[in-house]
């Protein structure tokens, strides 16, 4: 049986998929990814989810039209062509800002 | 608590060194040949899962072996001396952890797991106050990896109870292994052990140590359907012949300890490369 694990490094962030263990039941599965998924890193919590317990859809999937895909370039601002005047606004802008996170 | 204590090696009269020597020694050699012995599993396990659980707790124990022989190096061993130049005789593990396993005997290396970490837990817990300071200080590191070596054998061990081939499995190797476990509590010779009772080393006796440790073990695997090998009125069996420790080992040490040795005697080595500091002067 197939058990899906997630961990998370720290408390109060999202518990994230790492891979998965083989295992015979849900006290090994907890067994085995500790070992396997959280021995080298930094971990707060494990989960392990069986496999079959898992939902999916897929881009493949007919009918199915996932976001992300068409071309909305035009929503940022490098796209767009401003005067040289405006330009130097922003410099500005950015180097007092970086300056003052410095000082931080 | 121990009023006497004592973190200067240099401080230590003879007698007192000799005992935290002789200690110092059975507790290495025990998780080394151990360690040594599990390392076999490795890419031979029924599952890669289970394969690198052992090899994890394998090398747990190898780095707890080191945290002994190093508080050993404080009284002038050098680490070749304490390994690979040491005559095989001299080892004072007890020879449930030189046994080597019969091929794919699964059920072997968790009985022999369970009853080693069982015991290694209560004569952890009596040396957490130990009148020689430096012992005292790597048992708290120590006991918070086994807690996962004993929930792992024992989860293995209900799981392999489950089923009636299993269960024979287990039986066999129970009645093969749990004298040879009883060795642990041997001491490795008298009048040391009186003096690491006296001076303060371990806070229990052997004999109280064991009866703890057959008072854990009895119940839990009576409870699987094991049958301990121990009479009616609960005494256990007697000590094999070799029985390790401060007696005599078995055939198959020689053979473990030529094997574990044979890369360093090919490159004619004399001495061993320290790899990592000492844990004391790390910082």
């Amino acid at each position: 049986m197939i058990w899906e694990v997630f961990r998370q490094e720290q408390a109060g962030e999202y518990h994230t998929h790492c891979g998965n263990v083989h295992a015979p039941d849900r006290e090994m599965a907890l067994l085995f990814a500790q070992i396997q998924h959280a021995r080298r890193k930094p971990t707060n919590s494990l989960w392990v989810v069986p496999q079959s317990e898992v939902s999916a859809v897929d881009a493949d999937t007919d009918g199915v039209e996932f976001g992300g895909t068409t071309d909305k370039s035009y929503r940022w601002v490098s796209a767009y062509n401003v005067d040289v005047e405006f330009a130097e606004e922003i410099e500005t802008s950015d180097r007092e800002q970086r300056k003052a996170e410095g000082e931080r | 608590m121990a009023t006497n204590q004592q973190s200067d090696p240099d401080e230590l009269t003879d007698r007192q060194q000799a005992a935290v020597e002789t200690l110092l020694f059975s507790l290495a050699d025990d998780e080394f040949v151990l360690a040594e012995r599990y390392t076999e599993w490795q890419v031979r396990a029924p599952t890669l899962e289970s394969d690198l659980a052992l090899s994890n707790i394998a090398q747990d124990e190898l780095g707890h072996a080191r945290l002994w022989y190093d508080l050993l190096t404080e009284f002038d061993y050098t680490e070749s001396e304490l390994l690979f130049e040491r005559d095989p005789a001299d080892f004072t593990h007890a020879a449930l952890v030189e046994l080597p396993f019969a091929d794919g005997d699964w059920a072997d290396a968790i009985v022999r797991s369970y009853l080693y970490d069982t015991a290694e837990q209560l004569r952890l817990a009596a040396l957490e106050d130990a009148a020689y300071t430096p012992i005292a200080d790597r048992i708290g590191k120590i006991r918070s990896e086994e807690a996962y070596h004993r929930e792992h054998a024992e989860n293995w061990l209900e799981r392999l109870c489950a089923d009636p081939d299993g269960r024979a499995n287990v039986q066999a190797a129970t009645d093969r292994l749990f004298p040879h476990a009883l060795a642990l509590f041997e001491p490795v010779d008298a009048e040391h052990e009186a003096t690491i009772r006296e001076f303060g080393l371990r806070s229990e006796s052997l004999a109280d140590l064991r009866e703890r440790w057959l008072s854990i073990t009895v119940p839990l695997l009576d409870s699987l359907g094991v049958r301990p090998p121990v009479s009616a009125d609960g005494s256990p069996p007697e000590l094999p012949v070799a029985y390790g420790r401060g007696g005599e080992h078995t055939e198959q040490w020689p053979v473990l300890h030529a094997e574990l040795t044979r890369t360093y005697r090919e490159l004619d080595r004399t001495n061993t490369r320290t790899i990592t500091n000492d844990p004391d002067h790390a910082r």
